[in-house]
């Protein structure tokens, strides 16, 4: 079902491993696949390696923004280059932490697939990459301020009226309804806000939301 | 202009002209011309920045983002469920493609088992509707070089398809049909047979089709050797999907990695060397044939069973327990208000879309919303294959080679 991601990352991506190390790039797995976390002075270094060892094909670059992430430590961002090798059949990231202002070297010297992707970043989440040739928004529009993924940008929906004069806020309605802490039902997580049980509360336990 | 007696203003301008050749060098200039964003050879809204010399493409850059819609954004603030009225927006002619690969990845974060039926289902309706796509690939392509028949008759078997999707679904376009863990409910009645109708009935077509354009000489001399792009260019350029096996370069994620049972369908990957326009529309035409095979395969295999991972997490309890048990009635309550609730994970599936590889890289916290979803749209990537197509060929043939990517302009802008 999931047969997709797994195994493919094997003697190539192990090779690599071994060819980062001493730029000090580490492992760090997840279901999607081997991610190499890369210090940023090393990335360009990094992906011009990752090419010579037959990692022909970018699929993507793409950040993250981890500012709202429970118990995020470290630099704000990453950013991930997804890479296949068409020959071996193996994919992984390589993937860059970087604080808000950083800028990172271009890529499209290596794979010129960057392009565009590295473009969609900077639009999106306002990451500079230097020496790109083509450094400009990709999608949103010109007179737009601001990086629309970022997690601090605002939704911008209309909050609802209710007859009594109450104001229902989507987002934080939503909000709300992301909690981490186990409910009465074995899930992992919480119920929406102000419909969290108060017999919780008075039992000391407590809700999160 | 003071003219003299007898003398047009044309003729006087000849006349500068003239003088202007026998004193100077002729200089010529590029020209700089914009094609788009209305323009129905674009598929949509695509705008191109062309410079010319003369006739000839001598840069080419492309304008997106007319229809950028935030996707991203607004998923990573929906529940998992509801994702899936979003991810089939964006390739409105290949939704089922995109449904799955975001169930997939979604799937991928819950570890969720879905039964043999819905897997079957989902390949059969994804291969249809993948079927669905090259037949409008092909009629506008075509209708974009000049010939109006063929559009005509890959409307009609597209039609076809799109009664069968819509019985199956209720609508014609965005199905969100798919859940995570299954299906959200289970085939009509009298489905198999029409589609097992359709699928007889297909092969006489494709015959037909190739009598009006694969043999036509008019369409052969219009697109061979146009827009080559060597194998290697179009691995820089990430280009994937039909668009790169067209170049020679065999990658196709159902065979590379497969996903939804693929492995134990009986398939070719049509591949061509030539990577012109000519091979680009030939392999995805000889798509049709395989795509026909598996969902023959498909309905084969067929079994009746259930539909949805019986986890209660994750899926809703069947109507009947609602009016039984209390238990039931909290997990609906609670998985239809909230969701259910991944362990903080990354999750990626990449999956074979009719344009390249798609695939969702999920990002849990723990909440019950994605924290951060990122597309991997083909349409997007492919794009930037365009200019190494059109480079140094005839502004007339810029037409021929956008058809032949086949870009879809939702699924590049998201």
């Amino acid at each position: 079902m999931s047969a997709g991601a797994a195994g493919r990352a094997g003697a190539k991506v192990t090779a690599l491993t071994e060819a980062l190390a001493h730029l000090g790039a580490e492992r760090a797995d997840q279901l999607s696949g081997a991610i190499l976390m890369v210090p940023r002075a090393a990335i360009h270094q990094a992906a011009a390696t990752a090419r010579e060892h037959g990692f022909d094909l970018l699929l993507d670059v793409f950040a993250i923004d981890w500012l709202a992430y429970p118990g995020h430590r470290g630099p704000r961002f990453s950013v991930s280059y997804h890479v296949h090798s068409v020959g071996a059949n193996e994919r992984c990231s390589l993937r860059v932490q970087l604080d808000d202002g950083d800028a990172l070297p271009t890529v499209t010297d290596v794979w010129p697939a960057a392009a565009f992707m590295e473009r969609e970043v900077y639009d999106l989440f306002g990451v500079a990459f230097d020496g790109h040739p083509d450094l400009r928004k990709l999608v949103t529009p010109e007179d737009l301020e601001g990086h629309p993924l970022r997690k601090d940008f605002p939704l911008g929906e209309s909050p609802t009226l209710f007859n009594d004069g109450r104001f229902l806020d989507p987002a934080t309605f939503r909000a709300g309804m992301i909690g981490t802490s186990q409910g009465r039902t074995g899930w992992i997580g919480g119920a929406r806000k102000g419909v969290v049980s108060t017999a919780l509360e008075a039992d000391g336990k407590g809700g999160d939301a | 202009m003071k003219l003299e007696r007898g003398r047009t203003a044309v003729q006087e301008i000849g006349r500068g002209a003239l003088a202007h050749e026998q004193t100077s060098e002729f200089e010529t200039k590029l020209m700089r011309i914009n094609v788009g964003p209305q323009h129905p050879s674009t598929h949509g809204v695509l705008r191109l920045v062309v410079d010319l010399d003369g006739e000839r493409i001598v840069r080419l850059t492309p304008q997106i983002g007319y229809l950028h819609t935030g996707f991203e954004k607004t998923m990573e603030n929906r529940t998992y469920q509801q994702v899936v009225t979003y991810s089939n927006r964006m390739d409105y002619a290949h939704s089922f493609g995109h449904d799955l690969a975001y169930v997939l990845s979604a799937e991928q974060l819950v570890d969720a088992k879905v039964p043999e039926r819905a897997q079957r289902v989902r390949v059969l309706l994804t291969e249809l509707n993948r079927m669905a796509s090259h037949l409008l690939f092909l009629g506008t392509g075509i209708l974009d070089m000049g010939a109006l028949t063929l559009f005509f008759y890959t409307m009609r078997e597209r039609e076809r398809i799109l009664q069968l999707f819509e019985m199956v679904t209720g609508v014609r376009m965005n199905y969100g049909y798919f859940r995570v863990g299954g299906l959200s409910y289970d085939l009509p009645e009298g489905f198999e047979e029409k589609t097992r109708a359709f699928l007889d009935d297909f092969p006489a077509m494709l015959d037909q089709y190739a009598t009006m354009f694969a043999k036509n000489d008019i369409f052969v001399n219009r697109t061979k050797g146009v827009g080559v792009i060597p194998p290697e260019v179009a691995i820089a350029n990430g280009l994937t999907g039909p668009s790169l096996r067209a170049s020679g370069v065999a990658l196709d994620q159902r065979k590379a990695a497969p996903y939804s049972g693929y492995e134990d369908y009986d398939f070719d990957v049509p591949t061509s060397t030539a990577g012109d326009a000519n091979a680009r529309i030939m392999v995805r035409f000889a798509e049709f044939e395989q795509s026909a095979k598996i969902c023959r395969q498909a309905l084969d295999r067929l079994e009746p069973g259930p539909i949805k991972d019986p986890d209660r997490r994750i899926s809703l309890p069947p109507r009947s327990e609602l009016e039984t048990s209390m238990e039931a009635v909290i997990f609906h309550f609670k998985l239809v208000t909230e969701g259910f609730h991944p362990p903080r994970a990354e999750a990626y599936v990449a999956t074979e879309s009719a344009r390249g590889e798609l695939g969702y890289h999920l990002v849990s916290d723990g909440g019950s919303m994605p924290y951060r979803v990122k597309v991997r749209v083909p349409s997007l990537v492919n794009l930037q294959s365009l200019e190494a197509a059109c480079i140094g060929g005839l502004f007339a043939d810029m037409v021929v080679n956008i058809a032949s990517i086949d870009p879809v302009m939702g699924d590049v802008d998201k």
